[in-house]
């Protein structure tokens, strides 16, 4: 096995306390949030999975027993996974199940084949969009199916994420943004919260949200 | 490439800085014994940072010799490697080829440009010849960013995915399977940014001008800035593709390259698009060149 304390970056002589600050400073690095709808989350969890097992082994060598604490609170979502509606019409249904494959090539074939640009049309293209990176298209689509559904919840909380959620993670002292504005404000810590801890319902490890 | 890639300064120690110039100079010596001495004119800190994200594990010795351009002091540099030598080859083959784009171009002048097409000539074929594959995934994408073009394509996500995917190529031929998804990914985002900055940069040329640019179609631009409201947008985007690299590149050990890396994709490129879009970029060498460069005076 890796040297824990490697896997880590900290010296076997580190305090518990230095050992708990790098892990923390990794599992923010590494967290779902930051990989979320992303092709290299697979890689991420592998790397959150190899960090937890490092702290779990400094813990147990350390005080004889389990952690627990953080490290069994992980839970990596990954790809966030559309949930089938209710009621939904079968062909937008299969477009789901080809985003969740991340068949993004078949989602967007079968999407073209429907011809009512309906809310749910416009949110499911706006969920290709964003995976393929291109969120400017992506919130144009996640805005006209919220302006076409204005209660649907999943559509306004896609579209609070994706308008808000621009920080991602950032080493400490690193604060510039390209504007002004960097997601950093109240505003979007609340949208972040709303969306990503109580919406996609992606991270096992909330207390590092946001 | 445009030279839009730069490390913030403030970021690096004198050691890294070193590095990095060793790096550059590498790869300058690299261009121009691989593709002749016109090629070393197609040289940016863009291309240098493309070969340390090739970088083979051993960071070999850099060695010391005078050049052309600082004859008697001379510089380190690292000699010939693996990715100095593909570098080397995609950045003439990137050159090339926007050299034809601005000679395809009819809101451009074609003088210098006719000028640079004679020069590079035989440096492009000879970079053909060992990277067929990358030159025809190049010529492919520009293609149809031109068709794009051409057809006045409203959005900013199509056109800059032509460019993203032309750079995101320059990793096929890594051969580490995990190395080759971070770097498809990390250079996807980067060609996005490169695509959307220039567009930010040349606005005023091209709405003079009139020709295309992505961001007076998707804002409706009525002169040639931007409006706070497309600032923003562009902004989001920009800031986006940044995050998603940034992502990537903490999926994989750039070793002694890393702090470099880091200092471009947590606060360099911010600062630059943040300069492109206030109006007060400077192209040309980066801060930490000069900084360099006045060390060497004293």
């Amino acid at each position: 096995m890796t040297d824990p304390y490697e896997v880590l970056n900290v010296p076997s002589t580190a305090t518990d306390e230095a050992v708990k600050k790098a892990y923390r400073e990794l599992a923010r690095k590494y967290h779902p949030d930051n990989y979320h709808d992303n092709p290299l989350a697979d890689l991420a969890q592998e790397k959150m999975k190899e960090i937890n097992a490092a702290y779990d082994a400094i813990q147990k060598e350390r005080s004889g027993r389990s952690a627990g604490g953080y490290a069994q609170q992980q839970s990596y979502g990954g790809y966030q996974q559309q949930q089938q509606k209710a009621g939904a019409d079968p062909a937008f249904q299969r477009v789901r199940m080809a985003i969740n494959r991340n068949d993004l090539g078949m989602a967007e074939q079968l999407l073209g084949q429907i011809g009512d640009h309906c809310g749910e049309w416009n949110y499911l293209m706006g969920t290709i969009c964003y995976r393929r990176g291109w969120v400017d298209e992506a919130r144009r689509y996640f805005q006209t199916a919220c302006q076409m559904d204005p209660g649907d919840p999943e559509y306004r909380q896609t579209l609070n994420y994706v308008e808000n959620n621009r920080e991602g993670y950032r080493p400490e002292g690193y604060e510039v943004f390209t504007s002004s504005c960097g997601g950093n404000n109240l505003c979007a810590r609340m949208a972040c919260f709303y969306a990503v801890c109580m919406g996609f319902n992606t991270c096992g490890m909330r207390m590092f949200c946001c | 490439m445009f030279g839009y890639v730069r490390p913030s300064a403030a970021r690096l120690t004198e050691e890294d800085m070193d590095r990095f110039g060793a790096a550059y100079c590498g790869l300058c010596r690299t261009m121009g014994r691989r593709h002749g001495q016109a090629a070393r004119f197609v040289l940016n800190y863009d291309f240098a940072f493309l070969s340390l994200l090739l970088w083979p594990e051993e960071e070999g010795e850099p060695l010391h010799r005078g050049c052309m351009a600082h004859p008697l002091a001379g510089r380190d540099y690292f000699p010939e490697n693996p990715a100095l030598a593909l570098a080397a080859d995609q950045g003439m083959i990137l050159a090339w080829w926007q050299v034809q784009d601005a000679l395809a171009d009819p809101g451009r002048g074609k003088g210098k440009y006719r000028a640079a097409a004679a020069a590079l000539g035989g440096a492009y074929r000879r970079a053909r010849a060992c990277r067929p594959a990358f030159d025809r995934t190049t010529r492919l994408h520009l293609e149809r960013l031109r068709t794009l073009e051409e057809a006045g394509c409203p959005t900013l996500d199509e056109p800059a995915d032509a460019f993203a995917r032309l750079l995101a190529g320059a990793a096929g031929e890594v051969e580490q399977p995990v190395k080759r998804r971070v770097l498809e990914q990390l250079l996807y985002h980067l060609g996005r940014w490169i695509y959307l900055v220039d567009a930010a940069d040349d606005l005023a040329k091209d709405f003079a001008s009139g020709s295309y640019n992505p961001l007076i179609r998707r804002y409706g631009l009525e002169r040639g800035a931007l409006t706070e409201e497309a600032r923003e947008g562009l902004a989001v985007s920009l800031d986006h593709s940044i995050r998603l690299m940034a992502a990537a590149y903490e999926l994989w050990d750039f070793g002694v390259w890393s702090p470099i890396i880091r200092a471009t994709v947590y606060e360099g490129l911010f600062l630059v698009g943040k300069a492109v879009l206030d109006g007060t970029f400077q192209a040309g060498a980066p801060a930490f060149h000069a900084a360099r460069r006045n060390k060497e005076k004293l």
